[in-house]
């Protein structure tokens, strides 16, 4: 058997010939069922146009209130960053750290790397830090964990609400609107795709 | 060559860049792409998976003995362990709430720690039966992984929020450092386990036992 003109499944290692996909298209293993590609329709554009939003919305998310809480004439408002830094202050730093990283420093790694990838690719142009990018998009992206911090605050509104009243911040909203975006960002990312393409470009 | 079925990449000497999905010769050691390691398989797989589980199973013990958080009100202060706020909302009626805190923090754990050791075992004894349902198996495991941060997420939120003076402060406690432990070391222990190991037991050899087992029945 040749090399080239195969792939080989990364859950069970079945060799297959290379998919050749239309948009909207997904190539999954016979054997085990693994996607080992997916064609997303204008999947480039539509993940740059959904990275650019989740960038602005996870800026706005850092200027604003995010949480106000009133109870008994007392009022107590954070921001997205002091929840991070309360901790790091009440005794627990490394705990505080490991917040901070995966509900800010590391989507925000990941949104940057997006970026760096995406615009050259579309132009079809090379650039000296797509390899590196491609690392560190998909190699940082299983520790971004915005979906489960939105979680994470609806759980504690739900606990606090009988006790005192809450009032949800701008931040608040601008950090479910880059949840969103951010999810649709990734998963219109296909691993293969991105890197078949940046081949393309560095050879070139 | 080697043990690998002929079907395999790895039969070919090809190696599959876990980072780029290109295939390359095992020869080369990195992958000519994207630079990461190439390896035939990860290596010493069930061991350092093994190990993780071991890590996390300890970890999970002063998660759940110390208070996740203390609450200061007025002179008094009250622990709280993660069980212990579950039942307490159990009891409030905050059943949804009680719920997602159960899941994410006992239940998602619990289950990944096992679902990975009963893969690790299925492995070394060379099971050959229900391979898909296995792979499956991983795949839900890799996936709800960082769900389990959740309740360490509330934590962080209830600390920010509840400073209110001398009257009502929330403190965080040591079982939120030993509960982020745990919710990594799984991450990593569900990284090092390799799905494929589960396809290797149908190389030749495996099978040639499987059907002698059978003839001798």
């Amino acid at each position: 058997m040749a090399l080239s003109g195969h792939i080989a499944c990364l859950e069970c290692d079945l060799v297959l010939p290379m998919p050749e996909l239309d948009e909207g298209q997904r190539a999954n293993c016979p054997r085990c069922g693994h996607t080992l590609t997916s064609r997303p329709l204008d999947g480039f554009q539509r993940s740059l146009a959904f990275t650019l939003a989740a960038s602005v919305f996870l800026m706005a998310a850092c200027m604003f209130p995010f949480l106000t809480m009133k109870a008994g004439g007392l009022e107590n408002a954070i921001t997205l960053l002091q929840s991070a830094r309360e901790i790091y202050e009440n005794g627990q730093p490394v705990v505080a750290v490991l917040v901070g990283a995966f509900i800010l420093v590391i989507p925000a790694a990941v949104l940057l790397g997006m970026l760096m990838l995406l615009v050259p690719l579309l132009q079809g142009r090379n650039a000296a830090w797509l390899v590196a990018s491609g690392r560190l998009v998909f190699g940082l992206s299983p520790w971004s964990m915005v979906e489960v911090f939105v979680i994470g605050v609806i759980v504690s509104l739900v606990k606090l609400a009988s006790m005192a009243t809450m009032v949800l911040g701008i931040s608040f909203w601008s950090y479910v609107a880059f949840s969103i975006c951010m999810t649709a960002a990734v998963s219109s990312l296909d691993r293969m795709t991105v890197w078949d393409s940046i081949e393309r470009v560095s050879v070139r | 060559m080697s043990g690998f079925p002929s079907n395999t990449a790895a039969a070919q000497g090809w190696a599959n860049c876990h980072t780029c999905t290109k295939l390359s010769s095992a020869e080369l050691h990195h992958c000519p792409r994207c630079g990461a390691a190439l390896h035939l398989r990860l290596t010493d797989s069930l061991h350092q998976t093994l190990a993780l589980l071991v890590t996390a199973v300890l970890l999970y013990i002063p998660a759940n003995v110390f208070p996740i958080m203390t609450t200061d009100q007025l002179g008094q202060s009250i622990d709280s362990t993660i069980i212990g706020g579950v039942v307490l909302l159990w009891q409030h009626g905050s059943y949804p709430v009680a719920s997602v805190i159960f899941i994410a923090s006992v239940l998602v754990p619990v289950g990944k720690v096992l679902s990975l050791g009963l893969l690790c075992a299925s492995v070394a004894r060379k099971d050959v039966t229900r391979m898909r349902q296995r792979t499956s198996l991983y795949r839900v495991t890799e996936f709800v992984g960082r769900w389990s941060m959740v309740d360490v997420f509330v934590v962080a939120i209830l600390v920010a929020l509840i400073q209110l003076g001398g009257l009502l402060v929330i403190r965080p406690g040591v079982a939120a450092l030993a509960f982020s432990g745990v919710v990594i070391v799984t991450m990593f222990a569900a990284e090092r386990f390799d799905p494929r190991l589960i396809w290797d037991q149908l190389n030749a050899d495996a099978l040639e036992e499987r059907n002698l087992g059978f003839g001798n029945e």
